[in-house]
């Protein structure tokens, strides 16, 4: 029990720190010696991210260390991911497609918030920047994604937000749409008639989180 | 321009910069999602109004339109390859509007480019773009270099040491925001030593630009005061930015800032300017609050 405690404040520390070479030999030691998937992802990576994420918004981290633990969390799910498919768990949180809109080519608070949820356990799918609306519609049928999250850093590029919320609803398609960028406010998403708004990367994973299982 | 000239200049009195250039241009028609350089080559004589506006307020300095005019934000624009082309367009409008009346910066804006951890790119490539961008505004007749927003202390020493070796004065600054240990840029770059590296490299002066009041702008150059000894440059925004159905309003007042101008001199600043949301109503509301208070 204090092994798999022990092994568990591991992970969470090297998620935290940002290690990922040391991270995927500790889940992968940690699967081999029989630790349950699920408790590894839940008590010891997501607390990790969870805490670099508090530590940012705190002003302690700078988007260097929040990068790393996000890629540290991620090169750990790669790991854990097939073990916890074949316990027949879990599986992804859900479908994302990502991107900065037509216009547009500011490319790290849309990249980090991809990152980050994927670190969570989102399929993540970034389609980088400049993506043209049709583009996002396209993607979203592909991949019946649960949720669409459009970036727009400036005034001159955020109305494509409001297009794109007409645009996935005359194609009718399911999926939810989180909006986010400098411009951009929850007044600005209520207005455009977005499902979502996140004012940082931290918050935009507990605002899927939120729209895609319904959890408070 | 020889850097002792500027250096020189300085000692003498306080020089004034310019105040926004996008957000001027949009007023003036620029289209959204549309890259201000574009406007060189399409609207010259809306870009030289623009300009003129800032030399009629009192401006000794006009940053070319230059920004985005690196060869990857170029590229991304739709207007790759062009960089000597807009570049050397860009500095004759900026001569046109400035005469003899105004001494014209070229504009170095960051690369878009991002280097681990938080992206691939490489110093080579990053290099390599301030070396094309630099000496394409030099060969274009700049009178100075201003390097401008630089949120990571990396990339803004690699442009300057591409500044540097065009021989011209050099003007560095990056952007910081007000976090709980002091000032930091997004990457985590502290001010006072981001500033001082920046002058070890050889910047002719350094300073900061853009994300901040100019009340919160007061006190960043304080602390730039206790950390380097060269001459120290201020750009800060127009207030907050609020979004309105008409497009971005910025709440500080032309005469606001101004007050914030003479506090900015008076902690130690050299040249000072504005950035996002001022206008050259700005930039002659802080001409006269500087001739007011007599600080030279």
């Amino acid at each position: 029990m204090t092994e798999a405690s022990e092994v568990l404040a591991a992970l969470t520390r090297a998620v935290l720190e940002g290690d990922d070479q040391s991270v995927v030999g500790l889940a992968r030691r940690a699967l081999d010696g029989g630790l349950a998937p699920l408790e590894m992802i839940e008590q010891g990576l997501v607390p990790g991210i969870r805490r670099a994420g508090e530590l940012w918004e705190e002003g302690e981290y700078f988007l260097p260390e929040l990068v790393s633990s996000a890629q540290a969390m991620k090169a750990a799910m790669d790991v854990v991911r097939p073990a916890l498919a074949r316990h027949g768990g879990g599986g992804e949180l859900g479908r994302v497609v990502i991107g900065t809109v037509h216009g547009d080519i500011h490319d790290i608070g849309k990249t980090l918030v991809g990152t980050l949820l994927a670190a969570n356990g989102f399929a993540v799918s970034d389609e980088g920047v400049d993506v043209p609306l049709e583009r996002f519609v396209d993607r979203a049928r592909e991949l019946d994604a649960d949720l669409v999250c459009a970036s727009a850093l400036l005034t001159t590029t955020m109305a494509e937000q409001r297009e794109l919320v007409g645009a996935l609803r005359r194609a009718g398609l399911r999926a939810r749409v989180m909006v986010g960028g400098a411009p951009a406010s929850r007044e600005w998403a209520r207005e455009i008639g977005a499902d979502g708004y996140a004012d940082n990367a931290v918050a935009a994973v507990a605002v899927a989180r939120r729209l895609v299982t319904g959890e408070a | 321009m020889r850097p002792e000239e500027l250096r020189d200049r300085l000692e003498e009195r306080v020089l004034l910069l310019d105040g926004g250039m996008g957000s001027l241009l949009m007023s003036a028609g620029l289209e959204r999602g549309r890259a201000p350089e574009f406007w060189n080559l399409e609207h010259p004589e809306r870009v030289e109004a623009a300009h003129r506006g800032y030399v009629e307020a009192g401006s000794d300095i006009v940053h070319a339109n230059t920004f985005g005019a690196s060869p990857p934000k170029l590229k991304a624009a739709g207007l790759e390859g062009r960089c000597r082309e807009v570049n050397a367009v860009a500095v004759a409008i900026a001569r046109r509007a400035c005469g003899a009346a105004a001494l014209v910066a070229g504009d170095l804006g960051p690369t878009g480019l991002l280097l681990p951890p938080v992206g691939q790119a490489t110093v080579e490539e990053m290099a390599g773009a301030f070396r094309e961008q630099a000496s394409a505004l030099a060969e274009a007749g700049a009178d100075l270099l201003s390097i401008e927003t630089m949120y990571d202390l990396r990339e803004a020493l690699i442009a300057a040491e591409a500044a540097r070796a065009t021989g011209l004065p050099v003007l560095a600054s990056m952007t910081f925001e007000s976090r709980k240990r002091g000032f930091f840029t997004i990457m985590g770059d502290p001010l006072g030593a981001s500033l001082a590296a920046l002058a070890d490299a050889g910047a002719d002066a350094v300073g900061c630009n853009c994300s901040v009041t100019s009340s919160v702008m007061v006190g960043m150059v304080s602390e730039a005061r206790r950390s380097v000894s060269v001459p120290i440059a201020a750009q800060p925004n127009a207030g907050q930015p609020r979004v309105t159905p008409q497009g971005t309003a910025y709440d500080a007042s032309p005469e606001a800032f101004a007050r914030d101008v003479v506090a900015i001199v008076e902690a130690g600043a050299r040249l000072v300017g504005g950035c996002c949301g001022t206008t050259p109503a700005f930039i002659a509301c802080a001409r006269a609050g500087l001739g007011t208070a007599g600080v030279r």
